[in-house]
């Protein structure tokens, strides 16, 4: 929540939460063949699971503490019975993280989609606080309608330092399946942290070797059979030789209700009998078959030959490939972004880019003296930039549309966009330009003209254009400083310092 | 009967005198234009009120002062797009000084307000002074008739119109359109909508908007003046340290004097002479009455 505009340029290192997550900081390493050094702090993540089990999933995790919450809401209010469970679905989420193992061999980082704390870090940025400011807004205009305006005033001023971004692409979709995830619970319970998650997956695989036992008392157990029923991720407590440990979350549902408390978990250290995940060998292997398979489908894009013209990224923002192979899709960016203007890509970017930042300066702009994007990346993707870094990257350039222009067309003077314009000089010049107004007579206002060298393609001519359905002054990605290919002016004549 | 008379006209007298004392200064003294030069903007502002009479002249007891100044831009008080963060306090306090019960400072920016807040130095220095500093707070926003030749009705922020006194704290620059953004192109900071469309008429849009704030009092901040790249600017050497400070009721007048500090005469500008023909203000400036002074 603290991810917005602080008040100051610099903002702290609100992105730690995803440093701890083993999954990302394994994937991004293989995909992009290099070391983050701050995902050092996933390593501690990985002792404590060695030591003592998957009690992450059970204490930290944020997003099994939602499904968690719902289930138990679900068990309340009798929506979700749980059934004895016969199946061993749980294995599903190994040959998820099997997958995504494989691909990020290949360089293909599609982490994002399913590890954890980029879904709900996601989800919460794109669809629930959206949903929450918007629903917000209409119990304002109630207050004021019904006059009681001071206090709606209180609530406005403290809401705005809040800076929720409350306008999305794909709002809904991803609400959807947020929601989905959630109601997945009436199903079965934690339905996603013991079937889907491919982080619990590679936890569970660590926890193989863990000091903390579940042990029964034999002499007090009574073989009801509940903490079979209630365990909340299928670890099969009863009986004992059959506990799965890479499933138990320490949730302790099971000693909590066992009526003659004979379940308690020990620390004991030595060789025991540990229980293996059940899955097949063919099918391990058959699935990651699949994941080579599918990886050459996701590059087929133009993206590699000829860059998008409105796939403008995140200043700070590594070349394409790279970029790729590092954006865990987690939405902070998108999050801080004081404009509004970074949003999730659906096809802009290839299938393999799909939820990563992009500029839209239809909906906001690159602010001038401001680097948070890159502040707040969690793996580098977008590399950290100091203010005055960022005053020498250009992410696009912008044109003018003298079709839908209104001096050109109309003869009428505008200057929006020069007066909006941030660097120093402008990129944008008024020049009087001699124009035949419909009425036949000539006329001569100041028009826009873009210094294609000065121009750092920031975005808010397009986004302050009066002509609001599509805008004559439009920014294009061709000039981005990342790119060695996307470039039209000859190195050689660009001489200009932009300050 | 005679006494009864009397006394009713005493009690009417003493009854004006306390609710409204500024009855009794007479201001057939003081000036139409203060211009100050120093080397303090807070000391410059003080004395340019005083010259006029005195802060109380223009804000009563119980009084809701609103001050507009230009927060609009994501600049530091350096790069001279934003009003000086000392101007604004130094107003807060002679507000607070002279009664006032509450004092505002608001501005609708262009640049998100949590940062043309923060960077311009405006809302602690407000704040620091007793001001309530806020956001342009969209739900205030309502239809309103401007009554102007042009400008017939327009989104305009409550706050403006409920206020008992408004203040405006314009900074001196220069405008690609206008030529220059002094007082007058101040108020398009008081309303929403779709102002980007106003440019297209914006002389007549300016005068229709300065006439329907009409402001108390106009301070004119040319402490620190944008002579290139305006309305934003961006380099240091963009802007020019100047000095001054203008003060007026006459709002045509100030923006006629500040037209000056650019080398530009008002006759040159149409905004100037619209506005005089409206009967607005003036903009001879030999026609005023014009009290300088260096701190």
């Amino acid at each position: 929540m603290n991810t917005h505009f602080p008040g100051e340029d610099y903002i702290g290192k609100v992105e730690i939460f995803f440093h701890f997550d083993p999954l990302l900081a394994l994937v991004t390493i293989l995909a992009s063949r290099t070391v983050f050094l701050s995902f050092i702090f996933a390593s501690l993540t990985l002792i404590l699971t060695f030591v003592m089990g998957r009690v992450v999933c059970g204490w930290v995790c944020p997003l099994g503490s939602i499904h968690q919450f719902f289930s138990f809401l679900f068990k309340k209010s009798r929506l979700l019975r749980p059934k004895k469970a016969k199946d061993n679905h749980t294995v599903w989420k190994y040959y998820l993280l099997a997958i995504l193992l494989v691909c990020s061999l290949l360089t293909l980082d599609l982490v994002g989609i399913l590890d954890p704390l980029s879904l709900l870090y996601r989800s919460f940025t794109i669809s629930i606080l959206p949903s929450l400011d918007y629903s917000f807004n209409a119990f304002l205009n109630l207050l004021y309608k019904i006059k009681l305006s001071s206090f709606g005033d209180n609530l406005v001023q403290f809401f705005k330092t809040l800076a929720i971004n409350p306008i999305f692409h794909q709002g809904f979709f991803i609400g959807i399946i947020f929601i989905s995830l959630v109601l997945l619970n009436v199903v079965r319970e934690r339905f996603w942290c013991r079937f889907l998650c491919p982080l619990g997956a590679f936890l569970g695989i660590c926890a193989r070797w863990n000091v903390l036992k579940l042990r029964i008392d034999e002499k007090k157990c009574i073989e009801c059979g509940l903490c079979n029923l209630h365990c909340e991720t299928q670890a099969n407590p009863f009986p004992e030789d059959e506990w799965r440990s890479p499933e138990c979350v320490y949730c302790f549902t099971c000693s909590s209700l066992c009526p003659t408390s004979a379940i308690s978990f020990p620390m004991k250290s030595g060789p025991e009998e540990i229980q293996k995940i059940n899955f097949s060998r063919r099918r391990l292997i058959l699935t990651s078959l699949l994941g080579v398979i599918a990886t050459p489908f996701f590059r087929l894009s133009p993206g590699a030959r000829r860059a998008s013209p409105r796939l403008i990224r995140p200043p700070g923002a590594l070349s394409e490939s790279t970029f790729l192979q590092k954006c865990v899709k987690c939405g902070q960016c998108m999050k801080v972004c004081p404009t509004n203007a970074l949003q999730p890509a659906l096809g802009e970017a290839g299938a393999e880019g799909i939820w990563t930042p992009i500029l839209v300066p239809k909906i906001g702009y690159c602010e001038y003296y401001c680097s948070l994007c890159s502040q707040v990346c969690p793996t580098g993707a977008i590399q950290e930039l100091t203010v005055e870094q960022k005053l020498q990257t250009k992410i696009g350039t912008a044109w003018v549309d003298k079709n839908r222009c209104i001096p050109y067309n109309l003869g009428t003077p505008c200057i929006v966009c020069e007066e909006h314009c941030p660097t120093s000089p402008k990129a944008i010049k008024l020049v009087e330009t001699a124009v035949k107004t419909p009425e036949g007579s000539i006329k001569t206002p100041k028009a826009p003209h873009v210094d294609q060298k000065i121009c750092i393609g920031c975005g808010i001519c397009e986004n302050k254009c009066p002509v609001v359905d599509s805008p004559a002054i439009y920014v294009t990605s061709v000039g981005e400083s990342r790119s060695e290919q996307n470039q039209m002016l000859l190195d050689l004549l660009i001489e200009e310092e932009i300050q | 009967m005679k006494r009864r008379d009397f006394l009713k006209e005493i009690a009417i007298g003493s009854l004006m005198m306390k609710f409204n004392p500024s009855l009794l200064k007479s201001e057939k003294n003081s000036p139409d234009l203060s211009l100050v030069q120093g080397e303090s903007p807070s000391e410059i502002t003080k004395e340019a009120v005083a010259l006029l009479g005195g802060m109380t002249r223009f804000v009563s007891r119980g009084d809701v002062v609103l001050i507009k100044p230009n927060i609009g831009w994501d600049r530091t008080p350096e790069q001279g797009a934003c009003t000086n963060p000392a101007v604004v306090s130094t107003l807060v306090e002679l507000c607070l000084n002279s009664g006032a019960k509450e004092v505002k400072v608001l501005d609708n920016t262009i640049n998100p307000p949590q940062k043309t807040y923060a960077r311009s130095g405006i809302a602690e220095a407000a704040q620091k002074a007793g001001a309530k500093v806020l956001f342009a707070n969209p739900h205030r926003l309502r239809k309103m008739a401007i009554g102007g030749e042009w400008l017939k009705e327009w989104e305009v922020f409550t706050d403006f119109v409920e206020a008992d006194k408004l203040i405006n704290v314009p900074v001196a620059k220069t405008h690609s359109l206008s030529r220059v953004t002094l007082g007058m192109k101040n108020w398009l900071g008081a309303i929403g909508g779709k102002r980007n469309q106003l440019h297209q008429n914006l002389d007549p849009a300016m005068i229709d908007l300065a006439a329907f704030f009409n402001p108390c009092l106009t301070v004119l901040d040319a402490y620190r003046i944008l002579v290139r790249n305006g309305p934003q600017g961006g380099r240091l050497s963009d802007t020019q340290l100047f000095k001054k400070v203008v003060a007026g009721v006459d709002y045509v007048a100030v923006d006629s004097m500040g037209a000056t500090f650019f080398g530009i005469r008002p006759e040159e500008l149409r905004y100037l002479e619209l506005a005089k023909q409206k009967g607005l203000g003036e903009n001879n400036l030999e026609k005023l009455k014009i009290e300088e002074k260096k701190v």
